[in-house]
């Protein structure tokens, strides 16, 4: 095992990682069109903060200011946001299917985001609250209609079957599906941008993108972070964990509110982007065990620095081009997935 | 000191409309190792799952250790109670140490760390069930034999006064099997651990458990200890099959033999081959034991009451002609223990001292070889040692074996003969 941190102290791992998120969101910041050194963005980041502003040098050109604060910055700090809530769902789902294959958009949350998203895009929907255009609102509604629906389904007597679950998601998610794409049948000339968006991406996203995804984000993570260790316990199964004690059922809703919650966030700010809920658990499971109290914080750190550099690859590639990130992370997550899947081959034989 | 470790009393559990357990009572002792059984679908594992409270019942209490389980916490449940569970399917990678780690779960606050002396106690519970060497070892690439016992492991972290355990063994070669039931009773005997394990197989069950449980369709059937619930017809009542129980010549524990269904197997011949054995004073036990053993229908008389072979006789479940302590035989008695050598495929003479008292035993085999029956003297004293009567014994005793009869040495001898003659019936048939 090429990086193994299983020994490592909570706070080191978590300490290196903030360290190596910080480092990757500095350098997404400064290559586009417009190269800007390391030095002169954490000089422009750390004069917006209200204390430090009066120690710093004002040294650079205001268009550096501009492209920094209010193009770059919030696209990387959306990405890092996205990344991680889909890292961290993907882990979260997995241990609660106690499958290692199952990822963020298992239950159908995406499906239900990406029809809100279509019927704002085709019936060129007109509303606009807080900054934010009907896209991301509506499939944020989408997505959490979507979950209420799942869950009601999948709820037996007060009991969440996690079986159930899969299956109520597999069938609305097609339902969902068929009607996104009879939309992008009868979208028309909106095909194209519909098309775009289920593809996923951060271009032209700003604050406000932000500031609508970081109340969930912090809501979900808690609420996952809070039942860590009952989430390891789960893993044993569900009896194995009520046998020591945890009330399973709730713990079971929670996390799956929390994770879905999550999701809709990601999916609602940037599209649906494969991969990455789906990679990013098993690699660091690989590195650091399936302690989810190490796991879930690391699997956050890893997923942002992922779609930060998926970003930045997808912005500068094809340059002025922009390509989806989604094809970035689909391109880079298939081939390991199939490395992994070998590798599982390999064990069991 | 009231030393309950568990009662359940009166409890109903049902999947919707259909009772899986109906009106179940019984208690457990403090360091108890009690076996529950039954056959498939009589509620053994709803039985654990309800007192785990994984299942909530429809109605009746459950008492862990003096408090009603539906006024306890899970917590609270899981620092007295551990289970260990059928199906152990873990998909990640836990270390050994981490799985067995987590039974310290129920006795930490949230986000508290373990600490040194709950590795402590881990690790105590991994010498126990010896998986130490496993530790830094991964959960999914131990065999089942040693996933087991980290489970076992894990379970004793949790340092439960009570411990259930479903089917324990059932995936498990022999001597696993046996590592991991000498380990429970070893843990119910010296650290007064309370263990109720639902067992599939009977004659572990009888042998490693002190008490056994017998469900039968969701209802207490039998209860009480092996000998008394571990009976031939008990087994035909529950699990229809017909089975030979018999004594371990060692552990002195009920053992159980299926007998097969073909009508040609060599035990149902046996099991209809009946012998009627002539005994007294405890010459005959060694007897009566084997031919039980080995499968007879075997029948005894005229035995004193209360004598050593009447007593085997009883403790084996054989039906005797008996005649008051110390008295001699009368009319009556010498009929009816005729009558049952008549009925009986082969009459046993053992090798018994005779008296006045019993001659009329000796008068009976005569009586039942001259009429023909086929007759085994055994004889591994001479006549004349065993003879208290001034040398009448001797005389019927001369007179009986000029008849054809088989006169043998030893037990088995006695078995050589038998099985022959078992052969040549049923070619005979």
């Amino acid at each position: 095992m090429p990086f193994n941190l299983r020994k490592t102290s909570w706070r080191t791992t978590v300490f290196i990682l903030f360290l190596l998120l910080t480092g990757s969101m500095v350098l997404a910041t400064g290559i586009g069109a417009v190269r800007i050194n390391p030095v002169e963005i954490l000089k422009i980041f750390f004069s917006r903060i209200p204390l430090l502003s009066s120690i710093i040098v004002h040294d650079w050109p205001q268009a550096d200011e501009t492209i920094i604060w209010l193009i770059r910055l919030p696209r990387v700090v959306l990405a890092a946001l996205v990344g991680a809530s889909l890292a961290v769902a993907g882990a979260v789902f997995q241990g609660l299917f106690r499958n290692p294959m199952a990822d963020p958009y298992i239950i159908g949350v995406s499906s239900g985001a990406s029809l809100g998203a279509a019927v704002a895009i085709v019936f060129s929907v007109d509303i606009n609250i807080l900054g934010l255009s009907a896209v991301p609102l509506l499939a944020f509604i989408g997505a959490l209609l979507t979950l209420i629906v799942v869950y009601r389904l999948s709820k037996v007597g007060g009991n969440v079957a996690v079986l159930t679950l899969l299956l109520a998601g597999i069938a609305v998610s097609s339902l969902l599906s068929a009607a996104v794409s009879l939309l992008m049948f009868l979208g028309g000339e909106k095909l194209h941008q519909l098309i775009f968006w289920l593809m996923g991406g951060f271009s032209g996203r700003q604050w406000n993108y932000v500031k609508m995804g970081i109340p969930y984000f912090f809501l979900g993570s808690a609420a996952v972070f809070f039942y860590a260790r009952d989430l390891n316990a789960m893993l044993l199964g569900e009896e194995p964990a009520q046998h020591l004690g945890i009330d399973v059922e709730n713990v079971k809703k929670i996390l799956l509110v929390g994770a879905s919650l999550l999701t809709a966030a990601a999916v609602s700010c940037g599209g649906v982007i494969g991969f990455i809920g789906l990679i990013i658990p098993h690699i660091v499971r690989i590195m650091i065990g399936p302690d989810h109290r190490i796991l879930l914080p690391a699997v956050a750190f890893i997923g942002a620095i992922s779609l930060v550099a998926a970003d930045a690859i997808a912005r500068t590639v094809l340059a002025p081009m922009e390509i989806p990130v989604g094809i970035i992370t689909t391109l880079c997550g298939g081939p390991f997935f199939i490395y992994l899947l070998r590798q599982r081959k390999n064990k069991a034989l | 000191m009231s030393a309950v470790a568990l009662q359940i009393h009166d409890i109903i559990c049902s999947y919707g409309s259909r009772p899986v357990l109906d009106g179940i009572t019984f208690r457990i002792n403090k360091g108890d190792f009690v076996g529950i059984i039954g056959p498939n679908g009589s509620g053994k594992t709803t039985l654990l799952k309800t007192i785990s409270r994984v299942l909530t019942p429809r109605s009746g209490k459950i008492v862990l250790l003096n408090k009603d389980i539906n006024f306890m916490t899970r917590p609270e449940i899981a620092r007295r109670l551990a289970v260990v569970a059928q199906d152990n399917r873990i998909d990640f990678d836990f270390t050994v140490e981490e799985v067995v780690l987590m039974g310290r779960l129920p006795h930490l606050r949230r986000f508290e760390k373990e600490s040194q002396k709950d590795l402590a106690k881990a690790h105590k519970a991994m010498e126990l069930t010896r998986t130490s060497h496993l530790a830094s070892r991964l959960i999914t690439e131990l065999s089942g034999g040693e996933k087991q016992r980290v489970m076992i492991a894990r379970a004793l972290t949790q340092q439960p006064e009570v411990l259930l355990l479903d089917e324990p063994t059932s995936h498990l070669d022999i001597n696993h099997q046996t590592e991991i039931l000498d380990l429970m009773k070893k843990l119910s005997r010296e650290n007064k651990l309370t263990i109720a394990a639902v067992l599939h197989d009977l004659n572990t069950a009888a042998h490693y458990c002190d008490y056994l449980i017998l469900l039968s369709e969701g209802k207490v059937f039998a209860l009480g200890s092996p000998q008394e619930v571990i009976t031939a017809d008990n087994i035909k009542a529950v699990y229809n099959s017909d089975v030979l129980v018999t004594n371990h010549p060692v552990y002195k524990r009920p053992m159980v033999t299926p007998l097969s269904r073909l009508e040609e197997s060599p035990e149902r011949e046996m099991l209809n081959f009946s012998v009627h054995v002539v005994g007294g004073g405890g010459a005959a036990s060694p007897l009566l034991q084997k031919l039980v053993t080995s499968g007879y229908r075997v029948t005894a008389g005229v035995l004193n009451i209360s004598d050593s072979d009447w007593q085997k006789a009883k403790a084996l479940g054989i039906p005797v002609v008996e005649a008051p302590p110390f008295s001699a035989i009368t009319e009556k008695g010498y009929k009816n223990n005729l009558e049952l050598m008549q009925k009986a495929d082969a009459v046993i003479l053992a090798s018994i001292p005779f008296g006045f008292g019993n001659l009329k035993n000796l008068e009976a085999v005569l009586a039942a070889a001259q009429n023909g029956r086929f007759t085994i003297v055994l004889e591994e004293d001479d006549i004349t040692r065993r003879d208290y009567t001034d040398g009448e014994a001797s005389k019927i005793y001369y007179n009986l074996i000029k008849n054809e009869v088989y006169i043998v040495h030893s037990i088995k001898e006695v078995l050589d003969v038998l099985a022959q003659e078992v052969k040549k019936c049923k070619g005979g048939n």
